[in-house]
């Protein structure tokens, strides 16, 4: 436990100061040195069918009321916190983070497919602002699921709750019931989320959002108008397939797809701690000395 | 008519026979419960009080709602310098109240702040899911405390179930909590004794124990209700305190 405490801690400040002086290893090293996740390649594009084929041979546990049980601790380890969603060179800067791999399975350029006004805005993003998870702000959706360290999936009579260690407590219930969403003036950092059962798969849709959050470091960009849809597939006992389609018809040209494994800690006995962000935090200071500005939404062209 | 009003008096101030007491709930009707049998606290609560106030007994003020207080007998064990202190934090309550900056209330705090949260229960892990602010809980089921000391706002909390009340044992606190907007305050010492007893579907009686030497000459208790919320479609929905 002491190892893990001290991990926690690292952790913890090197989330902190993300964006500034850590680079940790990155999606492209990390599919180096995993060439496979569940037998899969560990790249996005090449993951994604056969991570699907694979699940159609797997038959999942189930919770008492026979729904797939997908309960668990859950790591992320090819999306690495999301420092960026696109194809990424490399950063050679010191602190600069490492090359990546898209996350994107479609379009097949792995590029999201906005509108050119939201392409230079999200350029113009990442030279103005500071990204709003830096401040300890909540990570939106789908960044809470390849958010860095792990998140806890419990199901429970009409809910299915998705607990997050890192990002100073964030959170999501996912409501099963299948009631309607909140009224469209509502806006939510995590949105609202209503999920139901497509066969083996946990489908979830999530409205409501805010637009106030960027998917990555690096700027990428949503509206108040984004609805995510999420699949979540397991493929075998300690692998899930993790999907997300975002469709934002005030920003993007058409709907687009990720892809990434979630995979299941496995260390008897392991439990998320607290982390405590804005408690604290002393970055947001530095970032506005550095002439960033706070991020406050899309900048819609007049 | 003496025979029925001395009746009635009994019942009333039997200890442990009444709703409103603070220890010893009676516990009415059929509770839900888990497959293994222990009471289903899950669901979507909140208090109705103005603890996160005051805990104490408190007059109305300008946009703060007159309140019973929530403590046992009203009277905090304070040592000298801690009165000297919470005095203080009171003159100084709207800037130096930790909440006032936004950061996670502790426990008991975010039981009474005034704002839902969610109970999500499972037989190893009882979790509370604060609409304040994201503020999450992991209460760990029959697993001791982490070795070591911790300084953790909310807390290293582990429990056990007493017939059909969920007792929480919460400890590794740091000291920059406050247990109200009146300044009442504690320690790195706090340790909180949660018991979370149903007394039917739709109310738990919640109290907290609380004992830190090095502020108080003597533990002491809060008490309360946590009422179900049973609207349509309730939901939790978000209070992103620094993002305003």
């Amino acid at each position: 436990m002491r190892s893990r405490l001290i991990r926690s801690f690292v952790l913890t400040a090197g989330v902190m100061t993300a964006a500034v002086v850590w680079s940790p290893p990155v999606a492209g090293q990390a599919s180096k040195n995993r060439p496979t996740i569940a037998g899969c390649p560990s790249v996005s594009a090449k993951f994604h069918p056969c991570a699907l084929a694979r699940a159609q041979g797997f038959s999942p546990p189930r919770m008492p009321d026979g729904t797939p049980d997908l309960q668990g601790i859950w790591d992320a380890p090819l999306a690495m916190g999301f420092q960026n969603i696109e194809d990424f060179p490399g950063d050679p800067s010191p602190g600069g983070f490492g090359p990546a791999v898209s996350v994107i399975v479609d379009p097949a350029d792995g590029k999201v497919p906005y509108f050119p006004w939201a392409r230079t805005e999200r350029d113009e993003n990442i030279r103005r602002f500071i990204d709003p998870y830096a401040q300890c702000l909540p990570t939106g959706v789908p960044r809470q699921m390849a958010n860095f360290r792990t998140r806890q999936i419990t199901q429970s009579r009409n809910s299915i709750s998705i607990v997050n260690e890192a990002g100073g407590h964030i959170y999501r219930v996912v409501y099963m019931d299948g009631r309607p969403h909140v009224g469209p003036t509502l806006k939510l950092w995590m949105g609202d989320s209503i999920g139901h059962w497509d066969g083996n798969t946990l489908v979830i849709e999530t409205t409501n959002l805010n637009g106030r959050w960027w998917y990555d470091s690096m700027g990428h960009f949503a509206s108040d108008a984004l609805t995510v849809t999420e699949r979540l597939t397991l493929v075998d006992a300690d692998t899930l397939h993790y999907q997300a389609t975002m469709d934002d018809p005030k920003v993007y040209s058409r709907p687009w797809t990720i892809v990434f494994p979630l995979e299941r800690i496995k260390e008897k006995g392991y439990e998320q701690m607290e982390e405590a962000c804005h408690e604290g935090d002393h970055d947001a200071a530095g970032f506005v000395l550095g002439g960033f500005q706070p991020y406050l939404g899309p900048r819609f062209p007049r | 008519m003496k025979q029925i009003l001395f009746a009635l008096i009994v019942i009333v101030f039997l200890p442990g026979s009444s709703y409103g007491q603070t220890t010893g709930a009676r516990q009415t009707g059929a509770l839900p419960r888990t497959s293994d049998g222990k009471p289903d606290l899950s669901g979507i609560w909140q208090v109705m009080n103005t603890a996160s106030w005051d805990i104490q007994d408190h007059n109305a003020q300008k946009s703060i709602p007159a309140g019973l207080g929530v403590v046992e007998g009203n009277e905090l064990p304070y040592t000298p310098a801690a009165a000297a202190k919470k005095k203080a934090n009171f003159d100084s309550r709207d800037t130096a109240d930790p909440e006032s900056k936004c950061y996670l209330p502790g426990v008991p705090r975010a039981t009474y702040m005034p704002f839902p949260f969610q109970i999500v229960e499972t037989s190893a892990q009882v979790t509370i899911l604060y609409e304040y602010a994201h503020a999450v809980r992991n209460i760990f089921m029959g697993t001791p405390h982490l070795a070591g000391q911790l300084y953790w706002w909310m807390g290293d909390s582990r429990g056990r179930w007493d017939g059909d009340t969920l007792v929480v044992d919460v400890t590794d606190f740091n000291d920059e909590t406050w247990f109200d907007r009146a300044g009442n305050f504690h320690s790195d010492a706090l340790h909180v004794v949660e018991r979370y007893t149903p007394l039917d579907a739709d109310h738990i009686n919640y109290e907290a124990t609380i004992e830190d030497p090095k502020v108080f000459t003597r533990p002491w208790k809060l008490s309360m209700l946590l009422n179900r919320h049973k609207e349509k479609n309730f939901r939790l929905l978000e209070y992103e305190c620094f993002s305003f």
